[in-house]
């Protein structure tokens, strides 16, 4: 059992983790695009922390995630990283702990669950404003999960120590 | 899951769509940004500009040499042009002597284009796959307005400002989904609709819509802002026409408009804070 004082260090931890990759990211990768798309980090983040961690952690780190990146980050709508980090981090979380073991192939699948919310929701936006095509919209959603994936072996292994450390 | 919702887990989720709902309403009620976003913004500026500043150098170093024969080509295209530029611009000058001498005789009001320019320096690209705009460094600190526009250093037009932080800016660039100008064709004059399509944005191009029938569109015809309303100047070039097509259903047609500038290439742009036209 955790003490508070230990949660507080952990779940510190995790943010600071997640900035420190999002700011390498963009320092490093952010000008590159793959297949046209750029890789999205907070869905990944998201996914990999609520397949390791309970499902009430989980989800109030995605409802934090999804509102930094609604506050810093023009969406489609305003508040679609609020809803879709949120019900992500429930499913993921449950996925994790009911069918996968968490693990790296594991955090493919909450990763790519965390996507198909976030782009459901980004689909309906545009189709809804623009009625917009449906095709090209499923090809940049499944071009940029894919790209987005190729970040796991770097962010998983970080992610599972802070994890390991924490709880063992 | 049942031991989540028997716990806090409705409570959570209730919070998560209580701040959903309250995002929303503040972003259609605020003219300028909230003061969330506006927070959020000034913390994050020095961060976006170090990584927009070293992207823009390794892209620098790798483009160095990389486009050598493309920039010999480009330099022999660019002096045919420069000497055909130099021969209209001797005519013009002819030309607008000769206007000013009939405004004289006519009565009529000298024209005349005032533009108050900011300048203002990239801070970072479209975060997210599915729309494009731009973050600027300048905010209302330097009297920057929601949908003031903002063009390149040779008047070509890149988007709209659509949200305004202290010292930050957000651009909806004309290839953005959501955007939506009133436009002219410069060669007939014709009013039409330039607006942002989901397909074409990959392209970064965007398409012209409402063409008139009667009117045929030739490759290469400049499409301008039309400045019916007020809201932005007229006469600043959006793009040139690219392609014609015909819609989904078959019934209309659409052009496929090229914009004048490279939004990757950019790195800094100006601001028109206010404009005084009279034509």
């Amino acid at each position: 059992m955790l003490t508070r004082r230990d949660l507080i260090i952990k779940w510190s931890s995790y943010g600071v983790a997640a900035l420190l990759l999002t700011f390498l990211l963009r320092l490093t990768l952010g000008g590159i695009t793959v297949f046209g798309v750029t890789m999205f980090l907070p869905p990944l983040l998201v996914g990999v922390v609520a397949s390791l961690e309970d499902v009430r952690p989980a989800v109030i780190f995605g409802l934090v995630v999804g509102v930094l990146c609604d506050l810093t980050i023009t969406g489609t709508f305003p508040c679609i990283y609020t809803l879709a980090f949120t019900l992500a981090a429930l499913c993921c979380c449950q996925l994790a702990k009911s069918v996968l073991q968490p693990g790296l192939l594991c955090s493919f699948a909450v990763t790519a669950l965390t996507f198909l919310f976030v782009d459901t929701l980004n689909i309906l936006a545009l189709w809804l404003k623009s009625r917009a095509a449906f095709l090209p919209m499923a090809s940049l959603a499944l071009r940029e999960t894919a790209v987005s994936c190729l970040l796991l072996p770097v962010c998983h292994p970080v992610l599972r120590l802070l994890h390991r450390k924490f709880t063992l | 899951m049942k031991d989540f919702f028997s716990k806090y887990g409705v409570w959570i989720l209730a919070l998560a769509a209580a701040i959903a709902v309250l995002l929303s309403v503040l972003s259609y009620f605020t003219s300028t940004s909230t003061v969330l976003h506006n927070a959020a913004g000034i913390v994050t500026s020095p961060f976006r500009f170090v990584s927009e500043t070293v992207n823009r150098w390794v892209e620098d170093k790798t483009h160095y040499y990389q486009n050598y024969n493309d920039l010999l080509a480009e330099n022999a295209a660019l002096r045919e042009e420069v000497a055909e530029l130099r021969a209209n611009a001797r005519q013009a000058d002819r030309d607008r002597e000769e206007n000013k001498l009939l405004r004289e005789v006519a009565g009529l009001r000298e024209q005349r284009r005032d533009f108050e320019f900011e300048s203002a320096m990239i801070l970072e690209r479209s975060a997210n796959n599915w729309t494009r705009t731009l973050t600027l460094n300048q905010g209302t600190n330097h009297g920057v307005a929601v949908k003031n526009v903002v063009v390149t250093s040779e008047g070509y037009l890149i988007g709209v400002v659509t949200e305004v932080g202290l010292n930050w800016c957000t651009v909806q660039t004309i290839i953005d989904t959501d955007t939506e100008l009133g436009a002219l064709l410069f060669r007939t004059g014709d009013v039409v609709m330039a607006e942002g399509d989901f397909t074409l944005m990959r392209d970064k191009r965007l398409k012209v819509t409402y063409l008139p029938a009667d009117t045929p569109l030739l490759v290469g015809d400049f499409v301008v802002t039309s400045g019916l309303g007020g809201y932005y100047p007229s006469n600043i070039v959006i793009g040139t026409v690219e392609r014609v097509e015909v819609d989904d259903n078959g019934l209309a047609q659409y052009a496929v408009l090229a914009p004048m500038c490279d939004f990757d290439l950019l790195t800094e742009v100006f601001i028109i804070k206010n404009f005084d036209i009279v034509e």
